[in-house]
């Protein structure tokens, strides 16, 4: 499949927003909308399920379909070999060891090659999402086409190696997005900064009822009468899942408490499994932690399990902005990250949340914040209204317009 | 000059500049080669995020000199100077050179940032939404203004002057039109370095005030049936104007 159909069924999005947001934030973005005359906008990134980017572009193609721009999203194809050598590349661009071969990188371009004939690439307007299909651009590039790269992952230690095989495919388009300027590359091509977001109307954040809730926990047989310490992301080293163990078993010698490992794989992640049998084996002998391995549908799940936790944790290695945290805080639960990436973003320091930088940390801004039900409101409320003012699908949506607008505006000039 | 102005709302693009300082003494050297619009990012562009607020929110330069370098009395140095000398680049930009120039060359290298505070300076490009509203005169104005969202506002009011230093288009249009006094008002306001909410609340409420008189005597040669009637638009139109207030 490479092509996600997204279909205008069920109440509008847009006057949904408008009921949260106000009539400003909705005519400013349908005056971009209909400053783009039409143009027609394809969204490309390499997977439909799993993933933030995904997540993501399942709201914001409908976002943008609603405002009248023709917006489709076209999935890369890829194969195991594939998926194999960029997660290599993946890991690279966050700084760990791997080895990509030459091979590698012949078969990625080839790979590139052979995709971008079958994806329908014929818009006015190319939003490429992530390294895994850049190199479309060199195969699949029109006359009077706009083709800007939109990268969701920390590359401020990027491997030279790695960035090597993008640098030319990132030049070949006409503008890079970042979602943090501490990830942007000496680049000669026009920069922004445009951090990701979240869709609140979604079923992964929109309210539950206390049955619709305890329905989609039930089956797990989590504690109820414990506080729940959660952490919700892909089984992926970058999540440090071992790390989130290692600071609850330091905090569980002084408070009661129960963790939850919560996530699921993406079709373009091989390594998710691996990840999952090591954690699973270091708990087994746990009564106090629950690991629960998700489909990429079990969005209620996610958003019940949230909402019921004392504590949400986000605890990466490397982030490029973690939308967990997001989606946490617009639940006005009490969120510790890392200060890493684009979770600083998120989580201003003992404002709407707390930043840990290592496992001793972590299991200290916790334990805090199970002790003190006073400074979680106060956290979860100023993280509540913190994404509703930088976090939601409209301000993005308005900065993807934007770039557009401005690129065809310089281009006029 | 068109008769007709055009209402723009604008929405504000943010990009890196490639400066990144750590001490007093460099931010010096980046304060003198930024470009204008990173001065504008940085003090005014902020504005618009919260406009609903009652407070201005700090420069991010004096924040960032009181926060992380921690030399509380240039930080307010430089904040003084940029409620002072913000209304363009250029003064803004020699204001806060003069500020650091005073602070002697070796206390500039004495704190720095600890490793990941440094300041990174970004900019912003703009980029104008069309409101789809032209205006054709002072009233047609004010009712626009009345309806328009807070960008159409910061647009017009905040970074056109900014651009424009002492040519603000409004102005000048408001100017050709005979509207000196309103003109005179916008100017001052415009002028006041107060936040966008009270800048909208102060012009919207004189100009009702300025039509008062105005109205009460063409009603008096109105029947009374006519009199009724805009009693109630005046009803339905303060409800709408309360109920928007309550509404998030």
């Amino acid at each position: 499949m490479t092509h996600v159909a997204i279909g205008l069924g069920g109440p509008s999005l847009l006057d949904e927003y408008r009921s949260l947001l106000g009539d400003g934030p909705i005519r400013t973005l349908e005056g971009l909308a209909r400053d783009l005359g039409g143009r027609r906008l394809v969204m490309v990134n390499s997977t439909a399920s799993g993933g933030g980017v995904a997540e993501i572009l399942h709201r914001l193609v409908r976002l943008l379909l609603e405002l009248g721009v023709p917006t489709t999203w076209e999935v890369m194809p890829g194969d195991a070999r594939f998926y194999g050598i960029t997660k290599t590349l993946h890991n690279r661009l966050h700084g760990l060891a791997a080895t990509l071969t030459p091979e590698d990188v012949d078969y990625f371009h080839e790979h590139s090659r052979r995709a971008a004939r079958e994806l329908d690439l014929d818009g006015d307007l190319i939003l490429i999402h992530d390294p895994q299909p850049v190199s479309l651009v060199l195969h699949r590039r029109r006359r009077g086409q706009t083709w800007v790269w939109r990268c969701h992952i920390d590359l401020s230690r990027a491997g030279a190696d790695a960035w090597e095989i993008l640098a030319a495919p990132v030049a070949a388009h006409d503008a890079a997005v970042f979602s943090h300027v501490d990830f942007v590359p000496a680049l000669t091509l026009p920069t922004y900064v445009v951090p990701p977001s979240i869709d609140p109307f979604s079923d992964k954040n929109r309210p539950l009822s206390v049955t619709e809730a305890d329905a989609a926990l039930t089956p797990f047989g989590l504690p109820a009468r414990r506080a729940w310490v959660t952490q919700v992301s892909r089984f992926d080293r970058l999540k440090d899942p071992l790390g989130v163990l290692e600071a609850f078993t330091l905090l569980r010698r002084r408070v009661e408490a129960h963790l939850v490992l919560a996530g699921g794989s993406a079709d373009d992640d091989p390594e998710g499994a691996v990840v999952l049998d090591e954690v699973r084996a270091r708990a087994q002998t746990r009564s106090d932690v629950s690991i629960l391995s998700l489909p990429p549908d079990a969005h209620v799940v996610i958003n019940a399990l949230q909402r019921r936790s004392t504590v949400v944790v986000q605890k990466s290695l490397r982030e490029g902005f973690a939308l967990t945290v997001a989606e946490a805080l617009w639940k006005r639960r009490a969120v510790v990250g890392s200060a890493i990436g684009g979770i600083p973003l998120q989580i201003v320091h003992e404002r709407t949340g707390l930043l840990a930088r290592s496992i001793e940390g972590c299991a200290h801004q916790v334990e805090r914040a199970l002790r003190a039900p006073a400074l979680r409101r106060r956290l979860g409320d100023a993280g509540h209204d913190h994404v509703r003012h930088h976090f939601l699908h409209p301000r993005e949506a308005r900065d993807y317009l934007a770039v557009f607008a401005r690129l065809a505006q310089s281009w006029a000039a | 000059m068109s008769d007709r102005f055009e209402l723009s709302g604008v929405v504000h693009l943010v990009r890196p500049v490639g400066e990144r300082v750590s001490e007093l003494e460099s931010l010096r050297t980046a304060l003198s080669r930024v470009p204008d619009r990173a001065l504008f990012f940085h003090t005014r562009a902020r504005w618009l995020h919260r406009p609903e607020s009652d407070e201005l929110p700090p420069d991010d330069v004096s924040a960032w000199v009181g926060g992380v370098i921690q030399d509380r009395e240039v930080a307010e140095r430089l904040s003084y100077a940029a409620d002072l000398a913000g209304e363009s680049a250029a003064a803004l930009r020699v204001a806060w050179l003069a500020v650091l120039d005073t602070v002697p060359e070796r206390a500039r290298n004495t704190h720095a940032a600890p490793p990941g505070g440094e300041f990174v300076f970004l900019a912003c490009e703009s980029v104008r939404v069309p409101s789809g509203r032209a205006v054709a005169d002072a009233t047609e104005l004010m009712r626009s203004l009345d309806e328009a969202d807070p960008s159409v506002w910061f647009w017009h009011l905040i970074e056109e002057p900014w651009e424009h230093p002492g040519h603000a288009p409004l102005l000048r249009w408001l100017e050709s039109r005979g509207e000196t006094g309103l003109a005179e008002r916008f100017e001052s306001v415009m002028r006041s370095g107060r936040p966008l909410a009270e800048m909208r609340r102060s012009l919207m409420r004189r100009w009702r005030w300025s039509g008062l008189g105005g109205r009460v005597a063409a009603a008096a040669g109105q029947s009374a049936i006519e009199r009724r009637r805009a009693g109630r638009e005046a009803v339905v139109s303060l409800t709408r104007r309360l109920h928007r207030k309550e509404t998030p």
